[in-house]
């Protein structure tokens, strides 16, 4: 809030006519370092903001906003309005296209889910009177669950008495129609066949005309035939839709039910990891019984002794373990976004690693641009998906038993990453990632290195410098606005890459909770796929922006970043 | 410029400024803080204190679970952080439930069941030990351990469930057999539908010059020799197996492909297949879209047919033997619950069941329609309810033990469509099945549950066993078959090798 602050200062200098200098200063330099700010973040389009702040202009300025801020704003508007009318339209056998708030609630839900598997684990891990605490007011909490579920399971009963009775009075009436339509159609057909065996009867030898007739009839008795069947199985489809018309109120009625049935589950294993299941009681309990066996190890002699030694060390080790152990908590979309962003970025550092340097070395040296042409051009355009599974099968082949491997395990103890639980798919989708990616990279850098002016190179070469002082001193400094660009670029693509690469190889991220929504095929999973297609965006826009704001702070030129 | 607007805009254009700059970085923050993570939290459990406190001295509602149970000699368990896969399919019940119910918890055990996107997967998973175990296919530990496909040794001590699948075909194909057979058109036809119906629908195809697509799993899934045991039951030929030829697709009629079970609706309605046999609840999934009417369940092709099973690599039972008695038990008891039933044989824990494999990090599909087939029901059409109460047994006629029956039934089928190249002999059927099989670990498992009390010895096989179920002739087509007699029952079959 220290804008807010300065702007006091500047507004109490631009009232009164007498400025002071310092404070115009101080004004003048927030305003400038604002500006500057917005401009390397690549947020200009906040700047007629702070210039109507700072007085500048105001018409001009509240065009601007007008043209930049207001005209997006309404159109995000307008895409939601529309979205919301044109959604329910289009049904798909998936369910409908999920409105705005259907994929709210679905973002609601899933952010729901990960909260309570939360609480899970906290629950787990309590001690002492918190624990206690907690678990009197999960307790109270079910109780009044009781209550409301007995509720809930009674209105669903009626809507769905409601609902059947009216689905029968329904059918009842369309079978009624579908009866006579069928009795009439078959009236008709028993007339043709009665034609046709009056036509076969009085048929005479050598009546040419009679033969046609008959032959004739009994093609319009097939093709009558066939649109009757037509006309049946478009009212017995009717029937069908009758019964997959589901009634908003039971819809309602079964949504109630079923948040409090899940919120039922919820309670029951928070109370489970609060009593039994937690790991305080779990560790009480086994001294417990260590306690009573050394009871009894004191006085026991021979074998007797000999089994009670072996039991009691083993219960030892079993405290051990048990004091130590986590709760196996499911991944929630929160950690996935983690990981994704992990991978992308353990990709993305991959990639650049490979790219800089060829590409530093292709710039410079044209023969050895040569060299590589051919595999930037043979390697650039494959996809991810062709990629993934040999990445998969090499990196599987250098970690064969992913628990016991000693590169897995070193990075199980590093205290954040151990929390991602890296394993060998997640470091196929990262290979995948930087194998897609570093192109960008290493194209941008060739370019950049192979286009430094060459003054450059002569200053470099009349001061003699050697090769590690012409690198650091001109070449890359003279390339890096271009390689940003590159690795920019690189970043989009690789997280593009990496959501499918997850989907792929099931590594646990935004890809792989994408596909196992699709696959769980709830009436919820379509509205999901949606909040998390956001969630991607948003993602991606993030990362474009970090990646923008490097790029300007190399560049000297203030070459601009396109959106 | 006067004073007053001059400030009022510098003010509200700082703020303006600060809260679009917060909102965009603000949608890249993941990491969760701990205030945001209590807030639901605090409302989930805000209402009750006021009203309730009368009834909260009185009764405290104690936890529906079990009391605690630690065995008298513990099993020192090799491993406790476990890995477990399974796909979304409702017979993977027995493993989310010993998580969700705490019985793995009671063992000492922390397990994360992990979705898996197709069977390959899981598989390749549990061989790279990514996974220390998993919900797998009848199949898969035989195919793995005979090496057809993917060679390494599989062992599993627990089947997880009898029957549970079923042929669902399209609505053109399915109007096409209610043209071949009238009486498919009530709407609620005689069951159990056979391939007759389809049989010319398959030949006009076939005098077209194409041949009827339908779907299965997985080359050595249960799915993969029902619809062929069906299909070939009419009289029409799946196709076989060769060592040439893995997709099993020579002399066929009807050609089978593989697809996972989730994608089995999507498949069928973009048209690539006509028909498909997989796992609950993508029959019923079919039902509820509209997109298809299964028209036979596996409890109609072979009556009580071991379905899943828990599968773990030899490697992994030989060096943590006592943890995988641990798991068991917590299966057993997992089976169990799943198949309790009150005094009027209805089902008790089903519908909670049912509640928590809708979750989305377990099964996730609608509650409604995983309760279809789960609570004794299934719906062949929306207008054919029926009542199957075996439709899925997690439990029941001691379904959980791991029969050497079950796996010589795969092993002969395996032989028939030519997936096994040579003919073997009566022993190693039987030698092959006990190298899989392994009774002894769930006899171990089970003895320590009876000592605890949590299991009567009526409910697991009796002591002197020989690990064969008894002759059976409930098929399609009314065959017996005799465990011990593998290639008795492979002459009879009209299709496929005959020894």
């Amino acid at each position: 809030m220290e804008a807010g602050a300065s702007g006091a200062v500047w507004s109490e200098a631009g009232a009164s006519e007498q400025v002071d200098h310092s404070d115009l200063d101080i004004g003048h330099s927030m305003k400038y370092g604002l500006l500057k700010f917005l401009d390397i973040s690549g947020l200009t389009f906040l700047t007629p903001i702070v210039r109507l702040m700072y007085g500048e202009e105001p018409r001009v300025q509240l065009k601007k906003i007008g043209q930049f801020i207001v005209i997006p704003a309404l159109s995000v508007i307008a895409f939601l309005i529309l979205w919301a009318a044109i959604a329910p339209r289009h049904k798909t056998k998936s369910g409908e296209v999920p409105t705005p708030s259907v994929v709210w609630n679905a973002a609601v839900g899933i952010w729901e889910f990960h909260a309570r598997e939360n609480d899970k684990q906290l629950a787990f891990e309590l001690t002492g009177e918190r624990k206690q605490a907690r678990l009197t007011e999960i307790e109270s909490r079910r109780l009044t669950l009781q209550t409301l579920s007995a509720e809930a399971d009674r209105q669903v009963a009626e809507a769905e008495a409601a609902s059947t009775q009216q689905l029968n009075e329904r059918i009842a009436a369309l079978r009624g129609k579908t009866a006579q339509v069928e009795a009439s159609l078959q009236k008709e057909s028993d007339l043709r066949k009665a034609r046709q065996q009056a036509l076969s009867s009085t048929l005479k030898l050598d009546d040419e005309s009679g033969h046609e007739l008959l032959l004739a009839a009994i093609k319009e008795h097939n093709e009558a035939e066939k649109v009757a069947a037509e006309r049946l199985k478009l009212i017995r489809s009717e029937e069908d839709s009758l019964r997959s018309d589901k009634q908003p109120a039971l819809i309602a009625a079964r949504t109630a039910q079923t948040a409090i049935a899940e919120e039922k589950q919820y309670l029951l294993k928070m109370s489970e990891q609060l009593s039994r299941a937690n790991r305080e009681s779990k560790v009480a309990e086994a001294q417990e019984k260590i306690a009573a066996d050394q009871q009894a190890f004191k006085t026991a002699t021979g074998p007797d002794a000999l089994a009670l030694a072996k039991r009691l060390v083993a219960a030892e080790e079993r405290v051990d373990t048990v004091a130590h152990s986590e709760y196996a908590k499911p991944w929630t979309l929160p950690d996935q976004i983690n990981r994704s962003l992990a991978c992308v970025f353990f990709g993305f550092f991959l990639g650049s690693v490979i790219a800089i340097p060829i590409g530093i070395l292709c710039g410079l040296n044209p023969t050895f641009m040569a060299a590589m042409t051919p595999f930037i051009a043979l390697f650039k355009p494959v996809s991810p998906i062709v990629w993934l599974p040999i990445a998969l099968i090499i990196v599987g082949g250098f970690i064969p038993d992913p628990d016991k491997h000693w590169f897995i395990s070193m990075l199980a103890e590093i205290p954040l990453l151990g929390r991602l639980k890296i394993n060998p798919a997640f470091i196929a989708s990262g290979v995948t990632v930087a194998l897609c990616s570093l192109w960008p990279t290493l194209v941008n850098t060739a370019l950049g290195v192979a286009s430094i002016e060459k003054d450059h190179l002569n200053v470099a070469r009349v001061l003699r410098l050697g090769f590690w002082s012409r690198m650091t001193k001109i070449v890359i400094p003279s390339a890096l606005p271009l390689m940003f660009a590159g690795l920019r670029i690189s970043l989009g693509v690789g997280w593009m890459v990496l959501i499918a690469a997850e989907l792929l190889s099931s590594s646990e991220g935004l890809g792989k909770f994408i596909w196992d929504q699709f696959n769980n095929g709830a009436s919820d999973s379509f509205a999901r796929m949606v909040a998390v297609v956001f969630v991607v965006g948003a993602i991606g826009f993030l990362l474009d922006r970090i990646m923008i704001v490097l790029q300007r702070s190399v560049s000297f030129d203030g070459a601009t970043a396109a959106l | 410029m006067s004073f007053f607007p001059n400030s009022w805009l510098k003010s509200c254009g700082c703020a303006l400024v600060c809260v679009l700059i917060l909102s965009i970085s603000g949608c890249g923050k993941s990491e969760p803080t701990v205030a945001t993570d209590t807030a639901p939290v605090a409302r989930a459990v805000t209402p009750p204190a006021t009203h309730e406190v009368a009834a909260r001295d009185s009764d405290i509602p104690t936890p529906d679970v079990a009391p605690a149970v630690i065995p008298k000699a513990s099993l020192l368990l090799e491993k406790t952080d476990l890995k477990f896969g399974f796909i979304k399919l409702t017979d993977c019940a027995a493993l989310v439930i010993a998580r969700e119910k705490g019985f793995f918890g009671d063992e000492g055990l922390q397990v994360e069941v992990i979705a898996q996107p197709n069977w390959k997967t899981l598989l390749d998973n549990v061989i790279n030990g990514e996974l220390d175990g998993a919900h797998m296919l009848s199949g898969q530990p035989i195919a793995a351990t005979i090496g057809i496909g993917t060679k390494s040794p599989i062992v599993t001590a627990y089947t997880m469930d009898l029957n549970g699948n079923g042929i669902t075909v399209s609505n053109s194909i399915w109007e096409q057999m209610q043209s071949n057979d009238e009486s498919l058109r009530s709407p609620t036809p005689p069951h159990p539908i056979t391939a007759a119906p389809l049989k010319p629908i398959v030949q006009q195809m076939l005098a077209e010059g194409r041949k009827l697509q339908m779907a299965m799993v997985f080359p050595v899934s249960t799915h993969n020799y029902e619809i062929r045991y069906w299909l070939a039951s009419a009289g029409i030929h799946p196709g076989m197996y060769s060592d040439a030829d893995t997709g099993g697709r020579t002399d066929a009629q009807v050609e089978l492909s593989v697809t996972p079970p989730p994608m089995m609706p999507a498949t069928l309605e973009a048209g690539n297949i006509q028909g498909y046999c997989v796992g609950e609840p993508w029959n019923q999934q079919a039902v509820a879209k509209g997109i298809g009417v299964p028209v036979s369940t596996n409890y109609d092709i072979y009556k009580n047919k071991a379905e899943k099973v828990f599968g773990v690599t030899k490697n992994w039972a030989d060096e943590n033997p006592n943890t995988h008695i641990a798991v068991v038990k917590a299966l057993i008891r997992a089976g169990k619950w799943l198949d309790e039933v009150d005094d009027n044989g209805q089902f008790v824990n089903r519908d909670e069941a049912c509640r928590i494999l809708s979750r989305a990090d377990y099964v996730g599909a609608d509650y409604e329609v995983i309760r279809n087939s789960m609570t004794g029901y299934f719906y062949f059409q929306k207008s054919d309810k029926r009542e199957m109460p075996d439709f899925n047994v997690f439990f029941k006629y001691h379904c959980t033990y791991p029969w050497y029956s079950d796996g010589i039934w795969f092993l002969t089928q395996m032989r028939r469509w030519g997936q096994i190249s040579e003919p073997k002999s009566a022993e190693w059927y039987a030698s092959t099945a006990k190298e899989i099989y392994r009774p002894d670990v769930y006899r171990a498992a089970a003895q320590r549950l009876i000592a605890q009390g949590l299991l009567t010895s009526e409910d697991i096989p009796a002591e002197d066993t020989d690990g064969y179920k008894p002759p059976t002739n409930e098929f399609i087509d009314g065959l017996t078959y005799d465990g011990k007699d593998p290639l008795g029952y492979l002459k009879q079959h009209e299709i496929g090798n005959k020894e």
